[in-house]
Protein backbone atom coordinates (compact mmCIF):
# COMPACT_ATOMS: atom_id res chain seq x y z
CA UNK A 1 0.00 0.00 0.00
CA UNK A 2 1.43 3.45 -0.29
CA UNK A 3 1.58 5.90 2.36
CA UNK A 4 -1.65 9.20 1.87
CA UNK A 5 -0.10 12.47 1.09
CA UNK A 6 0.43 14.31 4.07
CA UNK A 7 -1.07 18.29 4.51
CA UNK A 8 2.32 18.99 3.87
CA UNK A 9 3.08 17.47 0.39
CA UNK A 10 -0.46 18.70 -0.38
CA UNK A 11 0.30 22.54 0.72
CA UNK A 12 3.91 21.78 -1.07
CA UNK A 13 1.70 20.78 -4.34
CA UNK A 14 -0.57 24.08 -3.98
CA UNK A 15 1.92 26.94 -3.73
CA UNK A 16 3.99 24.90 -6.63
CA UNK A 17 0.93 25.66 -8.85
CA UNK A 18 -0.18 28.76 -7.59
CA UNK A 19 3.59 29.92 -8.32
CA UNK A 20 3.71 28.34 -12.08
CA UNK A 21 0.19 28.71 -12.81
CA UNK A 22 -1.59 31.55 -10.98
CA UNK A 23 -4.61 28.70 -10.76
CA UNK A 24 -5.28 27.95 -6.78
CA UNK A 25 -6.20 24.71 -5.18
CA UNK A 26 -9.15 24.55 -3.08
CA UNK A 27 -8.06 23.38 0.20
CA UNK A 28 -9.54 19.40 0.62
CA UNK A 29 -8.37 18.77 -3.14
CA UNK A 30 -6.13 16.09 -1.79
CA UNK A 31 -7.78 13.26 -3.38
CA UNK A 32 -7.56 15.43 -6.82
CA UNK A 33 -3.94 15.65 -6.26
CA UNK A 34 -3.89 11.91 -5.58
CA UNK A 35 -5.92 11.11 -8.29
CA UNK A 36 -4.33 13.12 -10.68
CA UNK A 37 -0.68 12.85 -9.86
CA UNK A 38 -0.65 8.91 -9.49
CA UNK A 39 -0.09 8.48 -13.16
CA UNK A 40 3.13 10.84 -13.09
CA UNK A 41 3.81 8.73 -9.89
CA UNK A 42 3.93 5.24 -11.65
CA UNK A 43 5.70 6.41 -14.57
CA UNK A 44 8.71 7.77 -13.00
CA UNK A 45 8.66 4.29 -11.00
CA UNK A 46 7.20 4.93 -7.76
CA UNK A 47 5.00 3.73 -5.39
CA UNK A 48 2.79 6.69 -4.82
CA UNK A 49 1.99 10.17 -4.83
CA UNK A 50 3.79 11.16 -1.38
CA UNK A 51 6.99 9.32 -2.60
CA UNK A 52 6.77 11.85 -5.62
CA UNK A 53 6.41 14.88 -3.58
CA UNK A 54 8.84 13.93 -1.43
CA UNK A 55 11.21 12.94 -4.53
CA UNK A 56 10.44 16.24 -5.93
CA UNK A 57 10.99 18.45 -3.07
CA UNK A 58 14.34 16.37 -2.38
CA UNK A 59 15.53 16.95 -5.83
CA UNK A 60 14.12 19.54 -7.66
CA UNK A 61 14.09 18.50 -11.13
CA UNK A 62 12.45 20.50 -14.06
CA UNK A 63 10.60 18.13 -16.06
CA UNK A 64 8.78 16.47 -13.07
CA UNK A 65 7.38 20.19 -12.10
CA UNK A 66 6.31 20.60 -15.56
CA UNK A 67 4.69 17.28 -14.91
CA UNK A 68 2.85 17.84 -11.48
CA UNK A 69 1.65 21.81 -12.98
CA UNK A 70 0.38 20.43 -16.39
CA UNK A 71 -1.56 17.51 -14.39
CA UNK A 72 -3.11 19.69 -12.14
CA UNK A 73 -4.16 22.81 -14.29
CA UNK A 74 -5.26 21.35 -17.41
CA UNK A 75 -8.77 21.48 -18.10
CA UNK A 76 -11.55 19.67 -20.07
CA UNK A 77 -12.47 21.42 -23.15
CA UNK A 78 -15.14 21.00 -25.89
CA UNK A 79 -15.26 21.01 -29.18
CA UNK A 80 -18.04 23.73 -30.11
CA UNK A 81 -17.38 25.69 -26.85
CA UNK A 82 -20.00 28.67 -27.57
CA UNK A 83 -21.31 28.18 -31.43
CA UNK A 84 -20.96 31.18 -32.49
CA UNK A 85 -17.72 32.36 -32.82
CA UNK A 86 -17.77 29.60 -35.29
CA UNK A 87 -20.70 29.85 -37.11
CA UNK A 88 -20.16 33.15 -37.72
CA UNK A 89 -16.69 32.09 -39.14
CA UNK A 90 -18.32 30.22 -42.22
CA UNK A 91 -21.17 32.55 -42.84
CA UNK A 92 -19.42 35.66 -42.71
CA UNK A 93 -15.70 35.94 -41.53
CA UNK A 94 -14.13 33.88 -44.18
CA UNK A 95 -16.45 34.51 -47.12
CA UNK A 96 -15.77 38.46 -46.59
CA UNK A 97 -12.24 37.87 -46.37
CA UNK A 98 -11.95 35.54 -49.51
CA UNK A 99 -13.66 38.48 -51.72
CA UNK A 100 -10.49 41.31 -49.37
CA UNK A 101 -7.54 38.90 -50.70
CA UNK A 102 -6.24 37.78 -53.76
CA UNK A 103 -6.85 34.16 -54.57
CA UNK A 104 -3.34 33.29 -53.85
CA UNK A 105 -3.29 34.96 -50.83
CA UNK A 106 -3.42 33.04 -47.48
CA UNK A 107 -5.82 33.04 -44.52
CA UNK A 108 -4.31 32.60 -41.54
CA UNK A 109 -5.65 31.80 -38.13
CA UNK A 110 -4.96 31.86 -34.82
CA UNK A 111 -6.24 29.64 -32.32
CA UNK A 112 -4.41 31.33 -29.21
CA UNK A 113 -4.05 29.20 -25.83
CA UNK A 114 -4.99 26.32 -27.83
CA UNK A 115 -5.06 23.44 -25.16
CA UNK A 116 -5.48 20.42 -26.75
CA UNK A 117 -6.35 21.60 -30.09
CA UNK A 118 -10.10 21.28 -30.23
CA UNK A 119 -10.37 24.79 -30.82
CA UNK A 120 -8.03 24.65 -34.28
CA UNK A 121 -9.58 21.45 -35.50
CA UNK A 122 -13.04 23.00 -35.01
CA UNK A 123 -11.87 25.74 -36.95
CA UNK A 124 -10.51 23.11 -39.45
CA UNK A 125 -13.54 20.96 -39.84
CA UNK A 126 -16.35 24.03 -40.01
CA UNK A 127 -14.47 24.91 -42.94
CA UNK A 128 -13.42 21.64 -44.39
CA UNK A 129 -17.12 20.88 -44.62
CA UNK A 130 -18.59 24.63 -45.50
CA UNK A 131 -16.26 26.59 -47.41
CA UNK A 132 -13.81 23.60 -49.23
CA UNK A 133 -12.82 26.47 -51.40
CA UNK A 134 -11.37 28.42 -48.97
CA UNK A 135 -9.62 25.52 -46.70
CA UNK A 136 -7.23 24.74 -48.81
CA UNK A 137 -5.94 28.52 -48.42
CA UNK A 138 -6.48 28.80 -44.79
CA UNK A 139 -3.08 28.38 -42.50
CA UNK A 140 -4.44 27.47 -39.03
CA UNK A 141 -1.80 28.38 -35.89
CA UNK A 142 -2.11 26.74 -32.70
CA UNK A 143 -0.30 27.99 -29.76
CA UNK A 144 -0.20 27.23 -25.94
CA UNK A 145 1.67 28.00 -23.21
CA UNK A 146 2.16 23.71 -22.36
CA UNK A 147 4.82 21.79 -24.29
CA UNK A 148 1.77 19.24 -23.01
CA UNK A 149 -0.83 20.32 -24.50
CA UNK A 150 1.09 21.38 -27.92
CA UNK A 151 2.18 17.64 -28.38
CA UNK A 152 -1.37 16.99 -28.13
CA UNK A 153 -2.52 19.07 -30.65
CA UNK A 154 0.19 17.90 -33.05
CA UNK A 155 -1.27 14.24 -32.40
CA UNK A 156 -4.26 14.78 -33.07
CA UNK A 157 -5.50 12.42 -30.88
CA UNK A 158 -8.58 13.08 -28.64
CA UNK A 159 -9.64 10.01 -25.83
CA UNK A 160 -13.38 9.07 -25.87
CA UNK A 161 -14.83 11.63 -23.25
CA UNK A 162 -13.06 13.98 -25.13
CA UNK A 163 -15.14 13.33 -28.46
CA UNK A 164 -18.32 13.12 -26.40
CA UNK A 165 -17.67 16.48 -25.43
CA UNK A 166 -19.85 19.23 -28.32
CA UNK A 167 -17.85 17.48 -31.28
CA UNK A 168 -21.43 16.98 -33.34
CA UNK A 169 -21.39 13.10 -34.52
CA UNK A 170 -21.76 13.66 -38.41
CA UNK A 171 -18.42 15.61 -38.40
CA UNK A 172 -16.98 12.58 -35.64
CA UNK A 173 -17.69 9.85 -38.32
CA UNK A 174 -16.42 12.29 -41.31
CA UNK A 175 -13.07 13.55 -39.92
CA UNK A 176 -12.02 10.83 -36.88
CA UNK A 177 -10.63 7.64 -37.48
CA UNK A 178 -10.68 4.83 -34.21
CA UNK A 179 -6.87 4.23 -33.12
CA UNK A 180 -7.01 1.70 -29.97
CA UNK A 181 -8.93 3.93 -27.29
CA UNK A 182 -8.49 7.20 -28.68
CA UNK A 183 -9.81 8.74 -31.91
CA UNK A 184 -7.26 10.46 -34.46
CA UNK A 185 -7.83 13.56 -37.18
CA UNK A 186 -7.96 13.12 -40.78
CA UNK A 187 -3.72 13.50 -41.94
CA UNK A 188 -5.71 16.23 -44.48
CA UNK A 189 -7.01 18.65 -41.02
CA UNK A 190 -3.41 18.29 -39.24
CA UNK A 191 -2.10 19.03 -42.14
CA UNK A 192 -4.08 22.42 -41.60
CA UNK A 193 -2.81 23.39 -38.24
CA UNK A 194 0.78 24.16 -36.95
CA UNK A 195 1.16 23.67 -33.52
CA UNK A 196 4.03 25.74 -31.29
CA UNK A 197 4.64 26.56 -27.39
CA UNK A 198 3.77 30.67 -26.70
CA UNK A 199 3.73 32.42 -23.29
CA UNK A 200 1.35 35.02 -24.40
CA UNK A 201 2.51 37.29 -21.08
CA UNK A 202 5.92 37.39 -22.88
CA UNK A 203 6.98 38.55 -25.77
CA UNK A 204 5.60 37.61 -29.07
CA UNK A 205 7.92 36.35 -31.21
CA UNK A 206 7.16 36.98 -35.55
CA UNK A 207 3.58 35.78 -36.12
CA UNK A 208 0.97 36.16 -38.67
CA UNK A 209 -0.16 38.86 -39.71
CA UNK A 210 -3.78 37.37 -39.04
CA UNK A 211 -6.86 37.82 -40.34
CA UNK A 212 -8.58 36.07 -37.47
CA UNK A 213 -7.84 35.26 -33.84
CA UNK A 214 -9.26 32.92 -31.22
CA UNK A 215 -8.34 34.27 -28.29
CA UNK A 216 -10.96 32.57 -26.13
CA UNK A 217 -11.07 32.28 -22.16
CA UNK A 218 -7.50 33.28 -21.59
CA UNK A 219 -7.81 37.40 -21.00
CA UNK A 220 -9.92 36.02 -17.25
CA UNK A 221 -6.76 34.63 -16.00
CA UNK A 222 -4.79 38.10 -16.21
CA UNK A 223 -4.47 41.61 -14.74
CA UNK A 224 -5.83 44.81 -16.57
CA UNK A 225 -2.31 45.92 -17.45
CA UNK A 226 -1.40 42.44 -18.53
CA UNK A 227 -4.81 41.87 -20.31
CA UNK A 228 -3.95 45.30 -22.10
CA UNK A 229 -0.42 44.35 -23.06
CA UNK A 230 -1.90 41.22 -24.45
CA UNK A 231 -4.83 43.17 -26.32
CA UNK A 232 -1.84 45.28 -27.76
CA UNK A 233 0.43 42.40 -28.77
CA UNK A 234 -2.03 40.73 -30.58
CA UNK A 235 -3.25 43.97 -32.35
CA UNK A 236 0.22 44.39 -33.67
CA UNK A 237 0.27 40.73 -35.72
CA UNK A 238 -3.15 41.30 -36.94
CA UNK A 239 -4.24 42.45 -40.61
CA UNK A 240 -5.95 45.82 -40.02
CA UNK A 241 -9.17 44.65 -41.57
CA UNK A 242 -8.88 41.14 -39.32
CA UNK A 243 -11.43 39.50 -36.71
CA UNK A 244 -10.40 38.74 -33.14
CA UNK A 245 -12.94 36.35 -30.69
CA UNK A 246 -13.12 36.54 -27.45
CA UNK A 247 -14.59 34.64 -24.63
CA UNK A 248 -18.37 35.07 -24.25
CA UNK A 249 -17.55 36.22 -20.51
CA UNK A 250 -14.90 38.99 -21.71
CA UNK A 251 -14.27 42.23 -23.82
CA UNK A 252 -11.91 44.71 -24.92
CA UNK A 253 -14.03 47.54 -23.58
CA UNK A 254 -12.74 49.30 -20.62
CA UNK A 255 -9.45 47.69 -21.07
CA UNK A 256 -8.11 48.84 -24.54
CA UNK A 257 -9.97 51.38 -26.56
CA UNK A 258 -8.40 50.48 -29.98
CA UNK A 259 -10.88 47.64 -30.64
CA UNK A 260 -14.23 48.49 -32.12
CA UNK A 261 -17.15 46.10 -31.26
CA UNK A 262 -18.78 44.56 -34.26
CA UNK A 263 -22.20 42.34 -33.78
CA UNK A 264 -21.41 38.86 -34.81
CA UNK A 265 -24.48 35.65 -35.19
CA UNK A 266 -25.78 36.55 -31.66
CA UNK A 267 -22.37 37.13 -30.40
CA UNK A 268 -19.55 40.04 -30.66
CA UNK A 269 -16.09 40.21 -32.41
CA UNK A 270 -13.69 42.94 -32.22
CA UNK A 271 -12.04 44.20 -35.38
CA UNK A 272 -9.20 46.87 -34.49
CA UNK A 273 -10.02 50.72 -35.31
CA UNK A 274 -8.59 52.69 -37.97
CA UNK A 275 -5.38 54.77 -37.44
CA UNK A 276 -4.06 52.66 -34.30
CA UNK B 1 -39.22 20.70 -22.98
CA UNK B 2 -39.90 16.91 -23.14
CA UNK B 3 -37.50 13.69 -23.15
CA UNK B 4 -38.06 10.17 -23.39
CA UNK B 5 -35.21 7.69 -21.88
CA UNK B 6 -35.09 4.41 -23.28
CA UNK B 7 -32.56 2.19 -21.85
CA UNK B 8 -32.74 -1.00 -20.17
CA UNK B 9 -30.70 -0.01 -16.79
CA UNK B 10 -33.05 1.29 -14.59
CA UNK B 11 -29.46 2.99 -13.24
CA UNK B 12 -28.67 4.48 -16.75
CA UNK B 13 -32.21 5.82 -17.27
CA UNK B 14 -32.32 7.11 -13.61
CA UNK B 15 -28.63 8.81 -14.69
CA UNK B 16 -29.51 10.41 -17.48
CA UNK B 17 -33.09 11.50 -16.61
CA UNK B 18 -31.47 13.20 -13.44
CA UNK B 19 -28.96 15.24 -16.26
CA UNK B 20 -32.17 16.19 -17.94
CA UNK B 21 -34.36 17.33 -14.89
CA UNK B 22 -30.85 19.63 -14.52
CA UNK B 23 -31.50 21.43 -17.57
CA UNK B 24 -35.45 21.38 -16.72
CA UNK B 25 -36.67 18.78 -18.95
CA UNK B 26 -40.05 16.91 -18.26
CA UNK B 27 -38.58 13.00 -18.86
CA UNK B 28 -40.65 10.06 -19.15
CA UNK B 29 -38.34 6.95 -19.14
CA UNK B 30 -38.73 3.35 -21.40
CA UNK B 31 -37.31 -0.28 -20.30
CA UNK B 32 -36.98 -0.71 -24.82
CA UNK B 33 -38.24 0.74 -27.86
CA UNK B 34 -41.40 -0.95 -28.11
CA UNK B 35 -42.21 0.59 -24.86
CA UNK B 36 -41.14 3.99 -25.94
CA UNK B 37 -43.34 3.28 -29.11
CA UNK B 38 -46.13 2.65 -26.85
CA UNK B 39 -45.37 6.29 -25.10
CA UNK B 40 -45.32 8.14 -28.45
CA UNK B 41 -48.19 5.87 -29.68
CA UNK B 42 -50.03 7.39 -26.78
CA UNK B 43 -49.74 10.73 -27.83
CA UNK B 44 -46.73 11.84 -25.61
CA UNK B 45 -44.58 13.39 -28.17
CA UNK B 46 -40.85 14.33 -26.84
CA UNK B 47 -38.52 17.04 -28.22
CA UNK B 48 -35.82 14.92 -27.67
CA UNK B 49 -35.65 10.87 -27.14
CA UNK B 50 -32.24 9.73 -25.46
CA UNK B 51 -31.66 5.78 -26.95
CA UNK B 52 -30.09 3.02 -26.07
CA UNK B 53 -28.44 0.86 -28.37
CA UNK B 54 -28.49 -3.12 -27.11
CA UNK B 55 -32.47 -3.46 -25.53
CA UNK B 56 -34.24 -6.43 -25.07
CA UNK B 57 -37.43 -6.63 -27.06
CA UNK B 58 -36.96 -4.12 -29.48
CA UNK B 59 -33.70 -2.33 -30.16
CA UNK B 60 -32.22 1.16 -30.00
CA UNK B 61 -31.69 0.78 -33.97
CA UNK B 62 -35.02 -0.17 -34.57
CA UNK B 63 -36.61 2.18 -32.91
CA UNK B 64 -34.65 5.20 -34.70
CA UNK B 65 -35.83 3.39 -37.91
CA UNK B 66 -39.56 2.87 -36.82
CA UNK B 67 -39.56 6.67 -35.79
CA UNK B 68 -38.01 8.20 -38.61
CA UNK B 69 -40.67 5.82 -41.12
CA UNK B 70 -43.40 7.89 -39.13
CA UNK B 71 -44.26 11.39 -40.88
CA UNK B 72 -45.95 13.01 -37.24
CA UNK B 73 -42.85 11.97 -35.39
CA UNK B 74 -40.79 13.88 -37.71
CA UNK B 75 -40.02 16.87 -34.30
CA UNK B 76 -38.66 14.45 -32.33
CA UNK B 77 -34.29 14.47 -32.17
CA UNK B 78 -33.18 10.84 -31.68
CA UNK B 79 -30.12 10.74 -29.56
CA UNK B 80 -28.40 7.64 -29.47
CA UNK B 81 -26.71 6.79 -25.75
CA UNK B 82 -24.71 4.12 -26.22
CA UNK B 83 -21.84 2.20 -25.53
CA UNK B 84 -21.35 1.17 -28.81
CA UNK B 85 -18.63 2.96 -29.71
CA UNK B 86 -16.87 1.86 -33.19
CA UNK B 87 -16.65 4.53 -35.82
CA UNK B 88 -19.04 1.80 -37.92
CA UNK B 89 -21.78 1.41 -35.45
CA UNK B 90 -22.16 5.22 -34.82
CA UNK B 91 -22.40 5.61 -38.79
CA UNK B 92 -24.87 2.82 -39.08
CA UNK B 93 -26.69 4.69 -36.62
CA UNK B 94 -26.83 7.76 -38.36
CA UNK B 95 -27.39 6.15 -41.57
CA UNK B 96 -30.66 5.14 -39.76
CA UNK B 97 -32.04 8.21 -38.83
CA UNK B 98 -30.39 9.60 -35.44
CA UNK B 99 -29.38 13.23 -34.88
CA UNK B 100 -26.43 12.71 -32.47
CA UNK B 101 -24.81 10.33 -30.70
CA UNK B 102 -23.27 10.00 -27.02
CA UNK B 103 -21.12 7.29 -26.36
CA UNK B 104 -21.08 5.96 -22.66
CA UNK B 105 -19.29 6.97 -20.34
CA UNK B 106 -20.30 10.12 -20.25
CA UNK B 107 -20.62 12.87 -18.18
CA UNK B 108 -23.26 15.44 -17.61
CA UNK B 109 -21.10 17.79 -19.64
CA UNK B 110 -21.08 15.70 -22.31
CA UNK B 111 -25.28 15.79 -22.68
CA UNK B 112 -24.85 19.44 -22.05
CA UNK B 113 -22.96 19.62 -24.82
CA UNK B 114 -24.96 18.29 -27.15
CA UNK B 115 -27.92 19.68 -26.41
CA UNK B 116 -26.59 23.30 -27.09
CA UNK B 117 -25.24 21.82 -30.15
CA UNK B 118 -28.72 20.80 -31.14
CA UNK B 119 -30.62 23.89 -29.70
CA UNK B 120 -32.36 21.92 -27.60
CA UNK B 121 -31.05 23.69 -24.33
CA UNK B 122 -33.97 24.97 -22.33
CA UNK B 123 -33.64 28.60 -22.14
CA UNK B 124 -32.81 29.90 -19.12
CA UNK B 125 -29.89 27.53 -18.68
CA UNK B 126 -26.06 28.75 -18.18
CA UNK B 127 -24.22 26.60 -21.13
CA UNK C 1 -11.17 -17.42 -34.82
CA UNK C 2 -8.90 -14.70 -34.15
CA UNK C 3 -5.85 -14.75 -31.51
CA UNK C 4 -6.02 -15.38 -27.81
CA UNK C 5 -7.13 -12.12 -25.79
CA UNK C 6 -3.60 -11.83 -24.35
CA UNK C 7 -2.38 -10.84 -28.38
CA UNK C 8 -5.47 -8.67 -28.35
CA UNK C 9 -5.13 -6.15 -25.39
CA UNK C 10 -3.52 -5.65 -22.61
CA UNK C 11 -4.08 -4.95 -19.07
CA UNK C 12 -2.66 -0.93 -19.10
CA UNK C 13 -5.36 -0.41 -21.53
CA UNK C 14 -7.90 -2.10 -19.45
CA UNK C 15 -7.29 -0.22 -16.80
CA UNK C 16 -7.49 3.14 -18.85
CA UNK C 17 -10.73 1.86 -20.32
CA UNK C 18 -11.99 1.31 -16.60
CA UNK C 19 -10.70 4.52 -15.58
CA UNK C 20 -12.86 6.38 -17.70
CA UNK C 21 -15.78 4.44 -16.89
CA UNK C 22 -15.31 4.94 -13.37
CA UNK C 23 -14.69 8.97 -13.58
CA UNK C 24 -17.35 9.56 -15.96
CA UNK C 25 -20.11 7.06 -14.06
CA UNK C 26 -18.76 6.79 -10.51
CA UNK C 27 -17.69 9.99 -9.89
CA UNK C 28 -15.44 13.07 -11.48
CA UNK C 29 -12.72 12.45 -8.80
CA UNK C 30 -13.20 8.70 -8.29
CA UNK C 31 -9.91 7.12 -8.85
CA UNK C 32 -9.53 3.25 -9.74
CA UNK C 33 -5.84 2.12 -8.65
CA UNK C 34 -4.36 -0.58 -10.87
CA UNK C 35 -3.51 -3.87 -9.46
CA UNK C 36 -1.73 -6.51 -12.00
CA UNK C 37 -1.94 -7.86 -15.32
CA UNK C 38 -1.96 -9.55 -17.16
CA UNK C 39 -4.12 -12.61 -15.06
CA UNK C 40 -4.03 -11.00 -11.28
CA UNK C 41 -5.56 -12.64 -8.55
CA UNK C 42 -9.51 -13.42 -8.41
CA UNK C 43 -11.72 -11.32 -6.41
CA UNK C 44 -14.59 -13.24 -4.36
CA UNK C 45 -18.00 -11.41 -4.77
CA UNK C 46 -20.71 -10.86 -6.73
CA UNK C 47 -19.97 -10.43 -11.08
CA UNK C 48 -22.17 -9.26 -13.96
CA UNK C 49 -20.71 -9.66 -17.59
CA UNK C 50 -21.77 -9.71 -21.20
CA UNK C 51 -21.02 -11.52 -23.85
CA UNK C 52 -18.36 -10.58 -27.26
CA UNK C 53 -19.45 -12.63 -30.39
CA UNK C 54 -17.23 -11.91 -33.72
CA UNK C 55 -14.00 -12.62 -34.52
CA UNK C 56 -13.52 -13.22 -30.69
CA UNK C 57 -15.58 -14.78 -28.78
CA UNK C 58 -15.96 -14.47 -25.14
CA UNK C 59 -17.06 -12.86 -21.87
CA UNK C 60 -16.12 -9.55 -20.14
CA UNK C 61 -16.50 -9.68 -15.84
CA UNK C 62 -16.91 -7.35 -13.86
CA UNK C 63 -16.17 -8.69 -10.22
CA UNK C 64 -16.75 -6.45 -6.82
CA UNK C 65 -15.90 -6.85 -3.71
CA UNK C 66 -19.10 -7.53 -1.76
CA UNK C 67 -18.48 -4.68 0.93
CA UNK C 68 -18.17 -2.31 -1.87
CA UNK C 69 -21.35 -3.11 -4.18
CA UNK C 70 -24.06 -0.62 -2.06
CA UNK C 71 -20.91 1.78 -1.61
CA UNK C 72 -20.86 1.62 -5.66
CA UNK C 73 -24.50 1.47 -6.37
CA UNK C 74 -24.36 4.72 -3.84
CA UNK C 75 -22.15 6.39 -6.01
CA UNK C 76 -23.39 5.45 -9.38
CA UNK C 77 -26.85 6.43 -8.52
CA UNK C 78 -26.07 9.26 -6.76
CA UNK C 79 -28.01 8.26 -3.60
CA UNK C 80 -27.59 9.65 -0.16
CA UNK C 81 -25.00 8.09 2.01
CA UNK C 82 -27.58 6.76 4.73
CA UNK C 83 -29.70 5.50 1.68
CA UNK C 84 -29.70 1.53 1.45
CA UNK C 85 -30.04 0.43 -2.00
CA UNK C 86 -32.01 -2.69 -3.23
CA UNK C 87 -30.90 -5.40 -4.85
CA UNK C 88 -32.17 -5.19 -7.65
CA UNK C 89 -30.49 -1.39 -7.24
CA UNK C 90 -27.07 -3.18 -6.85
CA UNK C 91 -27.61 -5.99 -10.09
CA UNK C 92 -28.98 -3.01 -11.72
CA UNK C 93 -25.94 -1.21 -11.64
CA UNK C 94 -23.17 -4.03 -11.73
CA UNK C 95 -25.16 -5.03 -15.19
CA UNK C 96 -24.50 -1.76 -16.63
CA UNK C 97 -21.07 -1.40 -15.53
CA UNK C 98 -20.47 -4.61 -17.23
CA UNK C 99 -22.29 -3.48 -20.20
CA UNK C 100 -20.10 0.05 -20.33
CA UNK C 101 -17.01 -1.98 -20.06
CA UNK C 102 -17.84 -4.40 -22.72
CA UNK C 103 -19.01 -2.40 -25.10
CA UNK C 104 -15.58 -0.46 -24.79
CA UNK C 105 -13.69 -3.25 -24.88
CA UNK C 106 -14.92 -4.74 -27.90
CA UNK C 107 -14.30 -1.82 -29.84
CA UNK C 108 -10.96 -2.15 -29.45
CA UNK C 109 -11.07 -5.80 -30.74
CA UNK C 110 -11.32 -7.16 -33.82
CA UNK C 111 -14.63 -6.82 -35.42
CA UNK C 112 -17.41 -6.43 -35.81
CA UNK C 113 -18.69 -7.95 -33.29
CA UNK C 114 -21.84 -8.15 -31.00
CA UNK C 115 -22.53 -7.18 -27.37
CA UNK C 116 -25.12 -9.39 -25.77
CA UNK C 117 -27.18 -8.08 -22.89
CA UNK C 118 -25.68 -7.79 -19.85
CA UNK C 119 -26.19 -10.48 -16.69
CA UNK C 120 -25.51 -10.91 -13.03
CA UNK C 121 -24.84 -14.28 -11.09
CA UNK C 122 -22.31 -16.87 -11.17
CA UNK C 123 -20.32 -15.68 -14.50
CA UNK C 124 -18.85 -18.62 -17.31
CA UNK C 125 -15.79 -20.36 -16.17
CA UNK C 126 -12.78 -18.76 -17.79
CA UNK C 127 -10.37 -20.03 -20.54
CA UNK C 128 -7.11 -20.75 -19.89
CA UNK C 129 -4.27 -18.22 -18.75
CA UNK C 130 -3.30 -17.50 -22.70
CA UNK C 131 -7.16 -16.22 -23.17
CA UNK C 132 -7.41 -14.48 -19.92
CA UNK C 133 -6.68 -10.76 -19.31
CA UNK C 134 -7.43 -9.91 -15.70
CA UNK C 135 -7.01 -6.53 -14.21
CA UNK C 136 -7.28 -5.72 -10.50
CA UNK C 137 -7.97 -2.72 -9.14
CA UNK C 138 -9.30 -0.91 -5.63
CA UNK C 139 -11.79 1.53 -5.59
CA UNK C 140 -12.22 3.29 -2.04
CA UNK C 141 -10.61 0.47 -0.59
CA UNK C 142 -12.52 -2.53 -2.44
CA UNK C 143 -11.36 -4.80 -4.43
CA UNK C 144 -12.40 -5.18 -7.64
CA UNK C 145 -11.45 -6.75 -10.63
CA UNK C 146 -12.35 -6.93 -14.49
CA UNK C 147 -11.56 -10.51 -16.31
CA UNK C 148 -11.58 -10.44 -19.91
CA UNK C 149 -11.74 -14.49 -21.21
CA UNK C 150 -12.26 -16.37 -23.87
CA UNK C 151 -15.38 -18.73 -24.40
CA UNK C 152 -14.94 -21.79 -22.65
CA UNK C 153 -16.26 -25.24 -23.37
CA UNK C 154 -16.62 -26.42 -19.47
CA UNK C 155 -20.08 -26.39 -18.05
CA UNK C 156 -20.91 -22.99 -17.16
CA UNK C 157 -22.23 -24.65 -13.61
CA UNK C 158 -18.49 -24.76 -12.31
CA UNK C 159 -17.09 -21.67 -9.97
CA UNK C 160 -13.59 -21.08 -10.01
CA UNK C 161 -11.76 -22.17 -7.14
CA UNK C 162 -10.29 -18.97 -5.25
CA UNK C 163 -7.12 -19.40 -3.99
Amino acid sequence: MTTALATSGFDWVCQLVRRESAIVLAPGKEYLVEARLMPLARQMGLPGVAELVDRVRARPDPVAIRGIVEALTTNETSWFRDGDPFTTLTSTVVPALQAARRPTEDIKIWSAACSSGQEAYTIGMLLADALPSAASRVKITATDISRAMVERTRAGRFSQLEVNRGLPAPMLIRHFTRVGTEWEIAPALRGMVTASELNLAGPLPRLGPFDVVYLRNVLIYFDPPTKRDILRKVRQVMRPDGWLFLGAAETTLGVDDTWERVPCGRGSAYRPTKGN
Amino acid sequence: MRALVIDDSRAMRRIVASILEGFGYETRPAGHGREALDVLEEGWVPDLACIDWNMPVMDGLQFVSVVRANPAWRSVTLMMVTTESEHGQIVKALAAGAHEYVIKPFTADAIGDKLALLGLMPTGVPA
Amino acid sequence: MSAPITHLLDGETVTAVAGEVWSALVGEEEYLLPGFGPVGPAVAGPSSWVTVTGPWNGVVVLTCEQSGTADLTRSVLQMRADEEPTEEDVDDVLRELANILGGNVKSLLPGPSTLGLPETGTPPVRADDEDTCRVSASWRGHDLAITIQGASEAPATTTEVNK
